[in-house]
């Protein structure tokens, strides 16, 4: 206890200023959305050095929306993410989805049906995964595997292999992005702005987000106090289900034809703008605005290359690449936040300490092999 | 010993009730289209169907280590891939052979470096290797023509026969009856197994948990390597995308032979029956005129099958409901064992 006195006092005498900054500055340190934006601002510096047409409003808007369908599955990948899951399906639910409106718009349904058919399509899918997930005890990443695989086989045997088309109609040309609305402002950039703040509000505002969180953190601490685990993990394989539906029924918009490989590699990049974004692969760790960010970074990282004359059949390994580099990036940073917290938390009581966090990284025990000093039980003590 | 016993012991022995119904699946096959079993026909079986039951040995070592690993399906066809460039630039036929497996073993590598030292996802690691080795076939198929390369000493693996028997099969028997031993009688593979049931104890019991961990993805690469220089012997070529969607065959044939996803728990024979269980349908599928789209949902469906299966033989073994939790001795002698305790008791 001798110890912590002296830090106390040592940390009396420092300046209530200085103290201010310094928690600023920790607080930045730690907060998952930092990654994002250091890279953000590496690839515009590096634009500007080497392409200064990149920054033009013209090319940001062009990017922006290109960006928009990996975002909007990076949305609802992020709270899979948060609950401690993973979900590879996504790309191929998307494009299942979009093959569902656009039949359903050549069998003459009004726009409005067509969507909701697709919605409710994605959210079968996303049942789907939840119940064989939670029910039948898969492993996260083999069962969206198999969802993967099956709706990829179902789209591709409904449209025997050839791509759908003729479905266009009028409004649809807004929905998907071809017609702006105002400017350069198109429909899917609000639906993205309206689903990142419906999905961000219910995250931090609700108390499903909370229990995701907490389901994500430790589930089996969650069950014990009492949340449905299985209810909350379903419900964010449906989140997932519905944002992959909304991505599929603006990218059948935007690409006026549905091919049946329309999915291929569509969740390799939401779940590296997901995780360039800050989401962790342990759960409990994760922001909708980081993946905004993050599917803009992508978009932005691979039209530099592409701008700089890298052929684009470089595009595979370069995603493949920075979602290695996104990954190992969240890793340090968890390792390090965890350790600063303990120590902040240790230095403030000295003695028994309870940290329950909402970015409380999950030190899984490969990590704790990783690092030597085992310091989530030195912080208890 | 009651009935009941007898079927957990049965059951409990993985492998051996896939074994029983691959052989119905093979005469109801048979049956379909009689020329199912004409040599012709297995020697093709034989040819399309080991280069997938390699993959499949590999994951299921990886997988009773309580990993996954996605990268093998593309690490095979890129180890396809660099075999062809490697012999096409000149070099020997042997030489070309290593490189392939090399490539593989690379690979594994990578993956098992990334995973322990780093301590990130096995899947995302192998979901991002996966992508980086299919782009680098794509990649490898702009630079080079890997198509139309001559070497016959390449073509002779798959091709070239010993009592009528492709000389793959010599290979891949081989190489399982090696890779069984290694994992049930050998130091390491008791290692796999504790890895698999309970890291953290086999860590305390002085197991060096990184290191088995790193060799059950390298044996994985090499085998992928392996099963793309088989791939490059047999096809002569190495178009892009080979190898894309292999991964999930083998992990389904794996888990269909009775390999449990929660670690700990399988062999290489099951492994082995599972992936000869998905082989067959493959075959039987495409000499009835399926289209190969229902495979892959066959496929997604062998999964849950197997998870279905490997959870009613937990339970008969252990003779309670599984609770979630894994019974306490879980490897593949270790079950009869327990049963034999629980019988005692009664």
């Amino acid at each position: 206890m001798a110890g912590s006195d002296r830090v106390s006092a040592i940390q009396s005498e420092s300046s209530s200023l200085t103290r201010i900054l310094k928690n600023a500055g920790k607080r930045l340190l730690l907060d998952p959305t930092l990654g994002v934006l250091t890279m953000l601002l590496l690839v515009c510096l590096v634009s500007v050095f080497v392409l200064p047409v990149f920054l033009s409003s013209q090319n940001l808007f062009n990017l922006l929306g290109s960006s928009l369908t990996v975002m909007i599955l990076a949305i609802g990948l992020t709270v899979v993410l948060i609950s401690g899951g993973i979900d590879l399906s996504v790309g191929t639910v998307m494009a299942l989805c979009a093959g569902v409106t656009a039949k359903c718009l050549l069998a003459g349904l009004p726009l409005f049906a067509a969507f909701l058919v697709a919605l409710a399509v994605g959210a079968a899918a996303g049942v789907g995964n939840g119940l064989l997930v939670t029910k039948l005890g898969l492993p996260d990443f083999i069962a969206t595997l198999a969802m993967l695989g099956f709706a990829g086989g179902v789209l591709y045997i409904w449209t025997e292999g050839v791509p759908i088309i003729g479905y266009m109609v009028p409004e649809y040309f807004y929905v998907g992005g071809l017609t702006p609305i105002v400017g350069s402002i198109t429909l899917p950039m609000l639906i993205a702005l309206a689903l990142a703040l419906v999905v961000g509000g219910m995250l931090g505002q609700t108390r499903l987000g909370t229990h995701l969180f907490a389901v994500g953190s430790s589930r089996s601490g969650a069950m014990q106090s009492g949340v449905n685990v299985d209810r909350v993990r379903i419900i964010a394989y449906v989140i997932s289900g519905v944002c992959a539906a909304v991505a599929g029924i603006v990218l059948a918009g935007r690409n006026t034809n549905v091919p049946a490989d329309l999915g291929a590699g569509y969740e390799i990049q939401a779940i590296a703008a997901a995780v360039i974004g800050g989401a962790s692969l342990n759960g409990g760790r994760g922001r909708v605005l980081g993946a905004v960010l993050g599917a803009f970074t992508l978009a932005a990282t691979i039209n530099i290359i592409n701008l700089v004359g890298v052929p684009s059949s470089y595009q595979k390994i370069v995603i493949g690449l920075i979602l290695l580099v996104a990954v190992v990036a969240n890793r340090v940073s968890a390792v390090v936040s965890a350790r600063v917290r303990l120590k902040t938390a240790a230095r403030a009581s000295g003695g028994a300490v309870t940290t329950i966090t909402r970015t409380k990284p999950d030190l899984t025990s490969s990590t704790r092999a990783a690092c030597p000093s085992n310091t989530s039980r030195e912080g208890t003590r | 010993m009651n009935p009941r016993v007898a079927v957990s012991r049965a059951l409990a022995t993985t492998g051996v009730p896939m074994a029983v119904a691959l052989v119905v699946v093979v005469l109801v096959f048979q049956m379909l289209s009689p020329v199912f079993l004409e040599p012709n026909s297995i020697r093709d079986y034989i040819n399309n169907g080991i280069p997938i039951l390699l993959i499949t040995v590999g994951v299921g070592i990886v997988i009773v280590g309580r990993g996954i690993d996605l990268s093998i399906g593309t690490v095979a066809g890129f180890s396809a891939g660099t075999t062809i460039w490697a012999i096409g630039a000149g070099l020997p036929t042997i030489l070309g052979i290593l490189v392939g497996i090399g490539t593989g073993v690379l690979f594994g590598l990578c993956n098992g470096l990334l995973i322990t030292k780093l301590g990130i996802n096995d899947f995302i690691v192998t979901l991002a290797t996966l992508n980086i080795a299919g782009g680098l076939l794509i990649v490898l198929n702009e630079l080079v023509s890997l198509r139309g390369v001559d070497a016959p000493g390449l073509r002779q693996l798959t091709h070239g026969r010993i009592f009528g028997v492709p000389i793959s099969f010599f290979i891949a028997a081989a190489v399982i009856v090696a890779m069984q031993f290694l994992l049930m009688n050998t130091v390491f593979g008791r290692r796999v197994f504790a890895v698999g049931i309970a890291s953290e104890a086999a860590n305390i019991a002085g197991v060096n948990v990184n290191r088995v961990r790193l060799v059950t993805f390298v044996i994985s690469g090499g085998l992928a390597g392996l099963a793309g220089v088989l791939l490059a012997s047999r096809l002569g070529s190495a178009q892009a995308f080979l190898g894309l969607g292999y991964e999930f065959i083998a992990i389904a044939g794996a888990v269909l032979g009775g390999v449990s996803l929660t670690g700990g728990r399988g062999s290489v024979w099951a492994a082995v029956v599972g992936g000869l269980m998905l082989a067959t349908l493959q075959q039987g599928l495409r000499l009835n005129g399926v289209d190969p789209v229902y495979f892959s949902i066959v496929t997604g469906l062998c999964i849950v099958a197997g998870v279905v299966f490997d959870r009613a033989a937990q339970r008969l073994a252990v003779g309670r409901s599984p609770d979630g939790n894994r019974p306490p001795s879980s490897s593949a002698d270790g079950q009869p064992q327990q049963v034999e305790a629980l019988s005692g008791r009664e």
